[in-house]
């Protein structure tokens, strides 16, 4: 007789507390809460914050290995492991929300994403998005390109590189010591996610120049990674469950998010002093050229991400049209 | 009770029971925590090791721990360190205990220059336990100033604790920063009068320096060693906290600042031999080890006792707690404080701090304000025996001639002291709320 | 029998105290490199995401291979209330069962940490961070190493507390207070 209940367990690369990635209408811990619901407790996901039960990235070892069940994380955090797995998060210049989920549920995109998984024993859904980040904290403005050169930088990933090319001194920092070293001018600059957390994290005390465009990151999903045979172990109705339930996050934290960072921007805006500003439209485009040739040149280094690669700026290019003639105008209105 | 959670107490018992009977602390923690946690939930979760393991050997905070421990060894090998308290000793004068406020001085430094405090407790401990004791201080009196000082740094901001619970609390982590100066220079001035009165009360356990010591030394002899000596320290604590303030260099890597500072003051005083910088280099590797040592040992314990159960043991607790929003922070700040006799503060961060926060949240109380209480409280864990990560850091680089007994003794005025510092946030919420209620933080 | 015991308990004490000697100097390779980021980052725009990594790559390293090197020159740490008060034989006792039980979990962490390494070869794993360092199964390599040569010392220390016990070696000194 099959197995009908399972107690899970789902371990998080982000520290307890943390609102949208882990507490919250529709993070990971009310995934597990939704799941529990509508199976009746047939599935039970025990879910552990960073460092509770492993350090905040290890969470891809620990599912492959079977000992969790589950991981909530981004897909870009793999990117020394599976490099191709970044574009499962975000790409610069990429797509925003409607086009990335677009992509993943319609243009192919989560076929991609099993492809590359199924080999290593896992399987993913998208489980969360935060749409559109802010370019990031500034000590001074931007004016033009030239005021990169020299700038020191906390900015990860794919966009790190492209600030890179362009004389930006990427500097890695933890979470915690962003605040203190871009209050002191260790960093003239420094990417978190949006208002809320960024105001959270205190920012706003540290730097007045607060821009947009969230070319670097246009959307960012949060990634439920699983062990490819605890999945399949699954019986259709509770694999309905997970998949139903990890899309509702998706679009209810992606909400959330909208509703939160625009109080927050006002109330930066209205009562902290905070410069919200967007990119001069040179700066976009010189970062947009230098992004092409960064992307380019990543994906003929690996065949996994330049399959990968051709796929999402295929579609991107469809949609891009599509989306030009279609929100573009209205968002003008 | 579930199963796992009596296992879980039998865990803390069993290893109660090797730690009173002399088993090193490391394999306290590593024996028990595999063998219950086996029991518990057989080979699966111990997959999970290697990555704790991993996560605690790279973890880019601690970066600060081997880098102040060699400004410290570097500072005593060279003798620079000596001479120093040796100087403001004699420059204290015929004031009792004035070896002992020159630590606490230190500490608070050393504590506005670095977050770990186990790299503040065993730098202060080189520099100064074995000194102040052949200066004919009582152990515990001289064990429980340097633990005490070397704790000060887990409040005065930077700090890691403060980080933390900024993550977990949802503040700032500048906010907490701010409202966390005034309690910790409040409570080093209550260290300094509790020395003061010991100088009155027992004044055999903090000797002055001998008068006819002082009589050697004209003042003006005095006053050009004092520039002499005391210059080369200054020096760091300007390289650390001044690379901090003037944007240098992040909380951490300006550890490296002084570490590094410390081989060219050596140099400059000609005290740099190879035999020197060799001793320093293999001194400061056992001492990091050993630190590093039990916190890897930490790792099976803690995943067992999380494993096992352990923080439904504290949810069940804290449910029995009789309503209202002061009872219920009187209960978490007990809580903490018994926690803290055998957790780390991390666990203790991750396991209790959660389970709270919703009724505090709800209650609208200042969570600023709650957090410094926690992180004074946290704070008092590195003091508190059998399990004080302080005073495990004390004895690895005491004197063999220092019993674990002399410096379980010698902390518990100093627990008091804590005690009292937390009773005075607590009904003085202003202390901590002020500062960053008026430089906008 | 006795001189083969001895033999070996000195020559895995000794490959340690060889390895440590070593090891050691990673302390200050560490400050060194530390030192040079914040200069070369501050006064010259210099900096490299490969040489910010290798900060806590030598931090791992320099920790774990510290372990046994840290045992080797007597750095445990315990509670030594009622043990300080015990007879030397009866501390003899109790340091070889806690070295025993130190050299089985050891055994045990470094076998754990095969399967790890080796998860993180089969995918050639390196830094997720563009220029970071590659080869990171190498650094995590240095886990089950280390804790191997944490087994090794802690059977020195098992096979001299024995020789001790037979009345081989010399007993521990009595009260050190
Ligand atoms: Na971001
Ligand atoms: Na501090």
């Amino acid at each position: 007789r099959a197995q009908t209940s399972f107690t899970w367990k789902m371990t998080n690369a982000y520290g307890p507390g943390s609102p949208f990635y882990v507490e919250g209408p529709g993070s990971p811990t009310d995934f597990c809460q939704k799941v529990e619901a509508m199976s009746g407790g047939r599935l039970r996901i025990q879910h552990f914050a960073a460092g509770e039960l492993i350090p905040a990235l290890e969470g891809f070892d620990a599912v492959r290995s079977g000992a969790v069940e589950m991981n909530a994380a981004n897909a870009y955090f793999w990117a020394g492991r599976v490099p191709a797995a970044q574009y499962f998060t975000t790409v610069p210049f990429g797509l925003n929300f409607q086009g990335m989920n677009a992509w993943l549920y319609h243009g192919g995109g989560m076929a991609l994403w099993d492809e590359l998984y199924e080999p290593l024993g896992l399987k993913a859904l998208p489980m969360g998005n935060t749409g559109v980040q802010m370019t990031g904290w500034f000590r001074e403005p931007i004016q033009s390109t030239a005021d990169f050169e020299g700038l020191k930088m906390r900015i990860p990933g794919l966009a790190g590189k492209v600030y890179a090319a362009l004389g930006v001194d990427v500097k890695l920092l933890p979470g915690g010591e962003i605040f203190p070293a871009l209050e002191r001018g260790v960093i003239d600059a420094a990417e978190f996610v949006g208002p809320y957390q960024d105001r959270r994290l205190g920012l706003q005390n540290a730097a007045k120049y607060y821009y947009t465009t969230g070319w670097h990151e246009p959307s960012n999903v949060t990634e439920l990674l699983m062990n490819k045979a605890a999945w399949d172990s699954l019986p259709d109705d509770l694999k309905a469950i997970v998949q139903t339930a990890a899309m509702a996050c998706n679009l209810e934290s992606h909400t959330w998010c909208e509703a939160n960072n625009a109080a927050a921007l006002r109330d930066l805006v209205e009562n902290e002093g905070v410069i919200a500003d967007v990119l001069p439209a040179d700066v976009v485009a010189e970062l947009k050229a230098v992004t092409d040739s960064v992307l380019t040149e990543a994906a003929a280094t690996d065949p996994a991400l330049g399959k990968v690669h051709e796929a999402f700026m295929a579609f991107k290019a469809e949609h891009g049209a599509w989306a030009a003639v279609s929100e573009k105008p209205l968002y003008s209105l | 009770m579930p199963f796992t959670e009596i296992l879980a107490l039998c865990m803390i018992g069993a290893f109660f029971v090797l730690l009173i009977a002399g088993i090193p602390v490391a394999v306290c923690l590593g024996v028990t925590g595999f063998v219950f946690g086996y029991f518990g939930f057989g080979p699966m979760l111990f997959t999970l090791m290697p990555a704790r393991i991993f996560g605690v050997v790279t973890n880019y905070t601690l970066l600060a721990l081997p880098l102040f421990i060699f400004m410290g060894i570097m500072l005593e090998k060279s003798r620079m360190a000596e001479d120093l308290l040796e100087v403001i000793g004699l420059a204290m004068g015929g004031l009792r205990g004035g070896m002992a406020l020159a630590i606490i001085l230190v500490g608070v430094l050393m504590g506005a220059a670095s977050g770990v405090v186990g790299a503040t407790v065993v730098t202060v401990g080189l520099i100064a336990l074995g000194p102040i004791i052949n200066r004919g201080y009582d152990a515990g009196v001289a064990s429980g100033v340097i633990c005490a000082s070397g704790t000060l740094g887990q409040i005065i901001p930077p700090s890691l604790v403060l980080i933390l619970l900024a993550d977990i609390m949802g503040e700032s982590v500048g906010t907490l920063f701010a409202a966390a100066l005034i309690p910790g220079l409040m409570l080093a001035g209550l260290f300094v009068t509790y020395v003061l009165l010991l100088g009155v009360m027992r004044p055999a356990a903090v000797p002055a320096i001998p008068s006819e010591e002082r009589a050697n030394y004209s003042r003006r002899d005095l006053a050009g060693k004092l520039v002499k000596v005391v210059l080369p320290p200054l020096v760091l604590i300007f390289l650390v906290l001044g690379s901090i303030i003037g944007g240098v260099a992040a909380p951490t890597e300006a550890a490296s600042m002084g570490a590094f500072g410390s081989i060219v003051l050596a140099a400059l005083a000609g005290r740099l031999s190879y035999t020197v910088l060799r001793d320093t280099v293999r001194a400061a590797f056992v001492t990091s080890a050993m630190v590093f040592l039990i916190l890897i040992f930490a790792q099976p314990f803690g995943l067992a006792f999380r494993g096992l159960g352990g923080e439904r043991l504290v949810h069940d607790a804290f449910g029995a707690v009789p309503g209202g929003f002061e009872g219920q922070l009187l209960f978490l700040m007990l809580l903490l404080f018994v926690l803290g006799f055998f957790l780390e503060w991390i666990e203790i961060s991750y396991i209790a701090l959660p389970l709270f926060l919703p009724v505090f949240l709800a209650s609208g109380a200042d969570m600023a304000w709650i957090a410094i209480l926690v992180a004074m409280n946290l704070q008092t864990s590195f003091l508190t025996p059998p399990f004080g990560w302080a005073l495990f850091f004390l004895k690895g680089v005491a004197p063999p001639s220092v019993t674990t007994a002399q410096i379980y003794r010698g902390v518990v005025p100093f627990i008091g002291l804590q005690g009292i510092a937390l009773a005075l946030v607590f009904l003085f919420p202003g202390l901590a709320l002020w500062l960053p209620a008026t430089i906008g933080w | 029998m006795i001189p083969l015991v001895t033999r070996i308990a000195d020559g895995a004490s000794a490959t340690v105290r060889i390895i440590g000697h070593v090891a050691a100097w990673s302390g200050l390779a560490l400050v060194l490199l530390v030192a040079f980021n914040v200069i070369a980052r501050y006064f010259f725009g210099f900096g490299t995401v490969a040489l910010q990594e290798l900060e806590w790559h030598v931090m791992a390293v320099s920790a774990l291979f510290g372990m046994s090197y840290g045992l080797n020159q007597g750095g445990e740490v315990r509670v030594d209330v009622l043990y300080s008060a015990f007879p030397p034989r009866v501390r003899a006792m109790i340091d070889l069962a806690a070295h025993f039980a130190l050299c089985a979990v050891a055994l045990v962490i470094a076998y754990l940490c095969i399967a790890y390494v080796e998860a993180s070869y089969s995918i050639d794993e390196g830094s997720p961070d563009p220029g970071g360092l590659g080869y990171r199964y190498v650094l995590k390599a240095a886990l089950p190493a280390a804790f191997a040569l944490l087994a090794l010392q802690a059977l020195a220390m098992v096979l001299h507390g024995a020789l001790r016990l037979v009345g081989a070696l010399p007993l521990p000194e009595t009260d050190r207070s």
